[in-house]
């Protein structure tokens, strides 16, 4: 099968818009949580989230006009502006613009996103209530359906390759780069925009997740403690917000263009754990599964992996997650550092995996581990290093980035440096 | 490269409950239109569905849930994820798949598309945080609106724990579940799939959307039955329907290594964009010309091989041509190819559409059938040259025959299949 590698990224999230913003603030510790302000929390349980920095686009802020017209924008649901955004600055980066009939037949895209445009989902709930079904705007459609982030892309960009678009909860974002590497390595497309997109953050979801018992709960007043994965004091996840896009390149096309390699994807797992709609089974037997699966693709062993890019939520299952890397690494666990990015950024729904896929890459690229804030007491005893507070510089040359999502569904992805070889 | 076979289907259509029931009165020319009730379509414009028959509407072969799901569960799960676990489990049954061993199972994916997903449980919720508060959420809220907890129900049901998707793409959604799966397949990563799509999202808040964006047919309240009418001059908009169907594949090697009966070859498959317009292909139906072309390629077929079209053909003015003038391109304009437009039967099931759509052409080469258009009653002059199948079943020789599906967002997507002669 054809080797792929990804030679551009591009996100906006809740430590800033850029990549190379984020990374550096994710490193420096910083941590995105904060209290909501935008809309009435008072009666929800959850009351706080990661929100994007939204501002004039200096200093990493979030300005929407700088990536969609304003009238664009109120047609579409914000998950739809983040993809444009990532999707732009990926391209951008992996300097691919294809312009010849050839090269656009060849590009495709594959964005997915956990829950989509719920936002404009309830609104359009309200208008039918308040003024009736005829004064549903024409764009009520297209700007709340998952697949229109791919679509919108391919339609600035002239991409006409394969445009497709997954849901799978919150392993939505690497399903998508797992499944488009897939869709290179068989030859369908040679380049694909890859990744996904969440704007989560509204009454209802709040609402729903906390009714299921995920969200966090007890650190209203102090927000930025609230993401804390391992340790004994987590209560459930923070939400956030944000879009991970990357270029997926097959090998050849990249090195006869010159493009930069951040690094190659040499494996993907999926699995599911038929167990329950929102818990996973407790063996951690489906997270295992899919890590092993992708290793296997890869041709590697659990000896050779360096750093692990955990699912890590913050909840309960943290462990069940932990539980399943000891198992798969054995007696390596003492050389693997496992970080949780969402102790920093929360979680990202449909878009962590794409998210953490990049922050995977970029600790090949820089031979750093991000840390795992608010680790103060892990709540179960590890050889593995957790990196806890800060990060840890160390050789990485292989690393594995998981995700899990309701309904029992596990996608890994393995990257490794691309030496030339 | 391995070779996939169907060894399964499942579906529950606004036709009928239930695969061969759908099929003969698809055959027999039924119409599954009918009038929604005034509260739910209030002064919209658009005033019909195909909506999936209840045993009181239809004895022989109405839906009954109770059958499916107990009734206190069914509140766990939006109406789409019912209809999916309806349809998979006939599916399931046809293949004889029962996996025991922990790689059988591990073996066996899952990939159910949805182009809507939960809108219905999603207004409910906004609902119940309005008149009653947030704390009367229930916990199965969000797992019941998740577009992948079709696929995610159905795998813990049956014990699949191979991979799991949900491909959201619109009306192609169902066609790219069942080209998701054959890939997987393909690379390894699963021996066998049940796959394919469900949809249902026939509330005000969907037809008021799709009425907005002026898909939706308004010219035939009173005769629901004549409103879905593809290729026909006055058509004017699609019929939303609801419904899933289900195919099971496999790799032919492990069909026949447990001694299932194939009931035909999935032969190629192929996926484009149009990078053109949110909700509208280009005239000259050029993706879709392409997502064709790719597909009749990886089978190593030529166009003239196929002998019979399952076309996506939604009665939408702009849609319908552009598919007319990819068929054209492909097939050329001397009538070689009889095509069907199912949706004049069973009206649009957007995410589901695909996988019903693939059931309906495996019957139709399992049985040299093809089935017949409803309403052509003055063919648009744009198809002249296109041999559409209409006023009746036609009975043919079939070896090949491919099927259509194209999305917002400018999503194209077909699949092949071939007759299986044992």
């Amino acid at each position: 099968m054809r080797r792929v590698v990804i030679t551009g990224t591009g996100m906006v999230s809740p430590l800033g818009c850029g990549t190379e913003a984020t990374w550096a603030r994710l490193l420096a510790g910083q941590n995105a949580a904060r209290k909501v302000t935008e809309f009435e929390v008072e009666d929800l349980p959850a009351k706080i989230a990661c929100r994007i920095p939204f501002g004039d686009g200096t200093d990493a802020t979030f300005n929407a006009d700088d990536w969609m017209e304003p009238k664009e924008q109120r047609k579409v649901d914000p998950f739809i502006v983040y993809a444009m955004a990532a999707a732009d600055m990926a391209l951008a980066d992996a300097g691919w613009k294809p312009e010849s009939n050839e090269d656009q037949i060849a590009t495709g895209v594959l964005i997915g996103s956990g829950i989509g445009g719920l936002e404009g989902i309830v609104e359009g709930g309200y208008t039918l209530r308040d003024k009736g079904p005829r004064r549903i705007s024409p764009f009520f459609i297209p700007g709340r359906l998952i697949n229109l982030a791919s679509g919108q892309v391919s339609i600035r960009h002239k991409l006409r390759g394969p445009n497709h678009s997954v849901v799978t909860a919150c392993s939505t974002g690497a399903h998508a780069i797992g499944d488009a590497s897939r869709l290179i390595a068989l030859g369908d497309a040679d380049v694909m925009v890859a990744g996904g997109a969440e704007s989560p953050i509204c009454r209802i979801s709040l609402a729903g997740f906390a009714a299921c018992k995920a969200l966090s709960t007890q650190h209203n007043d102090n927000p930025e403690k609230a993401s804390r994965p391992y340790d004994v004091d987590r209560d459930g996840f923070v939400m956030g917000e944000g879009a991970g896009v990357v270029i997926l390149e097959e090998l050849e096309h990249a090195k006869a263009r010159g493009a930069k390699i951040y690094a190659e994807v040499v494996g993907y797992g999926l699995s599911g754990d038929a167990f329950h709609i929102t818990a996973p089974s407790e063996d951690g037997d489906g997270a295992y599964r899919c890590m092993q699966m992708a290793l296997k693709r890869a041709g590697l062993t659990a000896a050779d992996v360096d750093y692990i890019n955990a699912h890590g939520t913050s909840t309960m299952a943290d462990t069940i997650e932990l539980a399943a890397v000891e198992r798969l690494v054995g007696e390596h666990a003492s050389k693997i550092s496992m970080s949780s990015t969402k102790s920093a950024i929360g979680h990202l729904l449909g878009a962590a995996g794409a998210v953490e896929a990049i922050f995977s890459a970029l600790a090949i690229r820089d031979n750093i581990a991000p840390p795992t804030l608010n680790l103060d007491n892990p709540s179960i005893e590890t050889k593995i290093d957790l990196v806890p507070h800060v990060a840890r510089k160390r050789e990485i040359n292989v690393a594995l980035s998981n995700s899990f999502g309701f309904g029992g569904t596990n996608a890994s992805l393995v990257l490794r440096r691309y030496t030339g070889a | 490269m391995r070779r996939i076979v169907v060894t399964g289907m499942g579906a529950i259509s606004p036709l009928a409950a239930g695969v061969e029931a759908s099929w003969s009165r698809l055959l027999a020319g039924h119409s599954g239109l009918r009038r929604l009730p005034d509260e739910v379509v209030a002064d919209l414009g658009s005033k019909i569905a195909g909506t999936v028959p209840t045993p009181a509407d239809d004895a022989e072969a109405g839906f009954d849930p109770d059958r499916i799901v107990p009734p206190k569960d069914q509140r766990k799960m939006d109406r789409f994820i019912l209809l999916a676990l309806a349809a998979a489990e006939e599916a399931i049954e046809q293949s004889g798949w029962k996996p025991a061993s922990a790689t059988e199972q591990q073996r066996t994916a899952t990939v159910i598309a949805s182009g809507i997903g939960g809108f219905p449980a999603i207004s409910e919720a906004v609902r119940t945080v309005d008149q009653r508060g947030v704390r009367r959420l229930s916990p199965f809220t969000v797992p019941s609106f998740l577009v992948n907890l079709a696929a995610g129900q159905v795998s813990i049901r049956h014990g699949f724990k191979g991979p799991i998707g949900a491909p959201v793409t619109a009306c192609a959604a169902g066609v790219q579940a069942i080209g998701d799966a054959a890939r997987m397949i393909r690379a390894h990563e699963a021996d066998i799939a049940i796959c394919g799509g469900a949809e249902a999202c026939i509330n005000t808040i969907s037809l008021g959307g799709f009425a907005a964006a002026r898909s939706l047919s308004t010219g035939f309240n009173e005769t629901p039955h004549r409103a879905s009418r593809p290729f026909d001059i006055d058509r004017d908009g699609f019929v939303m329907g609801e419904g899933a169907g289900i195919v099971v594949i496999e790799a032919l090697e492990h069909a026949l290594a447990r001694g299932a009966t194939p009931i035909a070859e999935l032969v190629g498959y192929g996926t484009t964009a149009d990078a053109h317009h949110i909700t509208s292909g280009p005239e000259d139906g050029a993706g879709a010309r392409r997502a064709m072309e790719i597909a009749i390629a990886q089978a190593g077929l030529r166009p003239g091989d196929i002998r019979h079209l399952n076309a996506h053909a939604t009665s939408t003015p702009v849609g319908d041509r552009g598919e007319i003038e990819a068929i054209k391109s492909v097939f050329g304009r001397n009538g070689e190819i009889a095509v069907s437009a199912t949706k004049s039967a069973t009206g649009h099931l957007l995410g589901a559409a695909g996988g019903l759509e693939a059931v309906f052409t495996v019957l139709a080469l399992r049985d040299q059938t093809v089935p017949p258009t409803l309403n052509l009653e003055t063919p648009d002059p744009a198809a002249d040259g296109i041999d559409i199948v209409s006023g009746a079943a036609r009975k043919m020789p079939l070896d090949h025959a491919i099927s259509n599906g194209f999305g917002f967002g400018g999503v194209n997507a077909s699949v092949i299949f071939r007759r299986w002669a044992a």
